[in-house]
């Protein structure tokens, strides 16, 4: 076949096919069998399955739904806001003209660019209850007179696996934040200054509103990944105690490969995917205004 | 969206110059401030990492803890080199996050150039699509995967695992890539058609070496997002298929006393292909996040 026959367009495609199999193949395809599969009764062990309609829909929605949709909010919203917060902080920080920047821009990466299973095995550490060294730094300064465990009661582990998350995502949007602020146009400030608008004034005046685009974007990429987020909240609690820290992640697990059930597993995967397509939405609509 | 980054070091010398007014004095003491209290949120961690994974069993086993390491010891590296089920684990982890990265490279080049450089039909929904697929929840792909990488007898392969995690690298390359092929004149390109050079070969001698440095940047995200992967693997394969990521967990974490610094001694030795990795990627960093390099 002679390429040069073909239109730019039919080039295009061809060039297409090989990613476009593997995407039918493996995310297309999977995604939507799973989504089909909430409709019918199934295990994963055993073979065949059986129609019921809506009926693990209702299941879902008159058990685990609500409970889980609590916790994934919770830890999503906190996971999101505390990192942006002190990522922010310290991109201001850096953005300041203080000595050696760029070396501690570097060196702020660490808690983020080591794998995420390492993290978790860090905070299980750090959270020990025998020996952990936050009890003893906490039992020595005389806050606390016995050992607390942090991750075997509901609110301690909550708060638990949001200051393990916000530990591991907080470069990621300091680095974000930090390219943003590098784009602002010195003579904004310079200007602000000269008409006498102080450091407070000048930040609400002149750098906020630069960066609500980046803020924005940052903001809800980070939403939609804790939405889903899954390996630190299993290595960590399992999702306990008492499934007070079970995220849909977490529980679409245990349902469909500890339970083996895939009907309920991947109905609440269905409503799980549902909200978090609401978030998607928005962020495709920002990038293509962005893009355009 | 690409940014690049200004190096602060110029931004500071250019401030020297400014006679330093009272509140800028000020906003740099706030700024020193930050930098303390978030360090030490930041590092203390890392260094109770590093510390632990040098400090004898006996020690480790105390309470309260010792901040400052009173005796080292090698003894927990020397215990993962004698490990060979972490031998086993690691080359797992460095045979799949190789391949898949290869894989993803490959096949997204082609997909990312279209993308970037012809305009037809379908371009921008597709476009959205790939972008939006990395943001679809693995635990719901994971559970279709599982039953047909069972009914193909490929559970527990390393082509299950290969497949498995092209899922988030393939979107991340195409998107990645694209944008290096938007920066690649396509005036280049023009004047190649003209000097009567076929549309593929433009592309594999003019646009592919020019955007060689962005597809080594594309590989070295995809290979840490495989190297850093737990729910697949964790999922998709029996014990001796296992990566590191889950392997730790089966080895360390399922047993009555975890052996926290042979634990820690193990997760140091982990990071570091990644951290040497992203020494490299410093400069695609920001290009590379927008695209989905590491998921948080």
């Amino acid at each position: 076949m002679n390429a040069r026959k073909l239109s730019d367009g039919q080039f295009a495609w061809l060039l297409m096919i090989p990613g476009l199999a593997l995407f039918l193949a493996i995310i297309a395809y999977p995604l939507v069998a799973a989504l089909v599969t909430g409709f019918f009764e199934q295990s994963l062990v055993r073979p065949g399955r059986a129609f019921v309609g809506l009926a693990n829909f209702a299941d879902v929605l008159g058990g685990d739904f609500w409970p889980v949709l609590r916790n994934t909010l919770v830890f999503t919203i906190g996971a999101t806001l505390i990192p942006f917060v002190v990522g922010y902080a310290l991109a201001l920080a850096l953005n300041a003209g203080i000595r050696g920047s760029g070396f501690l821009r570097g060196l702020f990466l660490f808690p983020w660019v080591i794998p995420g299973v390492v993290v978790s095995f860090l905070w299980l550490w750090i959270f020990n209850a025998n020996y952990g060294v936050l009890n003893g730094v906490l039992t020595q300064a005389g806050f606390i007179e016995t050992t607390v465990s942090w991750l075997g009661q509901p609110v301690t582990a909550m708060i638990a696996v949001i200051v393990t998350k916000t530990w591991a995502s907080f470069p990621w949007m300091m680095v974000m934040l930090l390219a943003g602020l590098q784009t602002m146009p010195k003579e904004l400030h310079e200007a602000a200054s000269v008409d006498g608008a102080g450091a407070v004034r000048r930040f609400r005046s002149v750098t906020l509103p630069h960066m609500k685009g980046i803020a924005g974007i940052v903001l809800l990429l980070e939403f939609i990944w804790n939405f889903q987020h899954f390996d630190t909240i299993y290595v960590l609690t399992g999702g306990g105690p008492a499934g007070s820290t079970k995220t849909f992640a977490v529980a679409v697990y245990d349902t469909a490969f500890k339970g083996f059930d895939l009907g309920h597993a991947t109905a609440l995967g269905g409503l799980w995917m549902l909200l978090l397509l609401v978030l998607v939405a928005f962020y495709l609509r920002r990038e293509t205004k962005e893009s355009s | 969206m690409t940014v690049t980054l200004t190096s602060p070091a110029s931004v500071s010398r250019r401030q020297v110059k400014v006679r330093r007014r009272p509140d800028q004095v000020r906003s740099r003491l706030a700024a020193w401030i930050a930098v303390v209290v978030i360090g030490l949120f930041g590092m203390l961690p890392v260094y109770w990492l590093v510390a632990t994974a040098f400090t004898p069993d006996d020690k480790a086993f105390s309470f309260p803890p010792s901040l400052f390491p009173t005796e080292i010891t090698f003894d927990h590296f020397a215990n993962l080199a004698r490990n060979e089920q972490l031998f086993g684990y690691l080359v797992n982890s460095v045979i799949v996050s190789v391949v898949t990265a290869v894989l993803s490279v490959v096949v997204s080049a082609y997909m990312a150039y279209a993308f970037s450089k012809f305009r037809y039909r379908g371009r921008r929904s597709l476009m959205h699509l790939v972008l939006a697929s990395q943001m679809f929840p693995q635990a719901l792909l994971l559970v279709t995967l599982y039953a047909v990488f069972s009914a193909s007898g490929l559970l527990g392969s390393y082509t299950a695992l290969i497949l498995s995690f092209t899922t988030f690298t393939l979107p991340l390359c195409v998107w990645m890539l694209k944008g290096i092929f938007d920066t690649v004149p396509s005036s280049l390109m023009e004047a190649a058609a003209i000097d009567g050079a076929s549309r593929l070969r433009t592309l594999h001698q003019i646009a592919l070496p020019l955007a060689a440095p962005g597809l080594v940047a594309a590989g070295l995200f995809a290979f840490v997002r495989a190297w850093n992967d737990f729910v697949f693997a964790l999922t998709l394969t029996d014990p001796d298929r296992q990566t590191l990521p889950p392997g730790l967990v089966h080895t360390y974490l399922g047993e009555f006393q975890t052996a926290w610094p042979d634990l820690m001694a193990a997760s140091f030795v982990v990071s570091l292909p990644v951290i040497a990795a992203f020494m490299f990627l410093q400069r695609y960093l920001v290009g590379g996040l927008t695209a989905g390099a590491v998921k948080g």
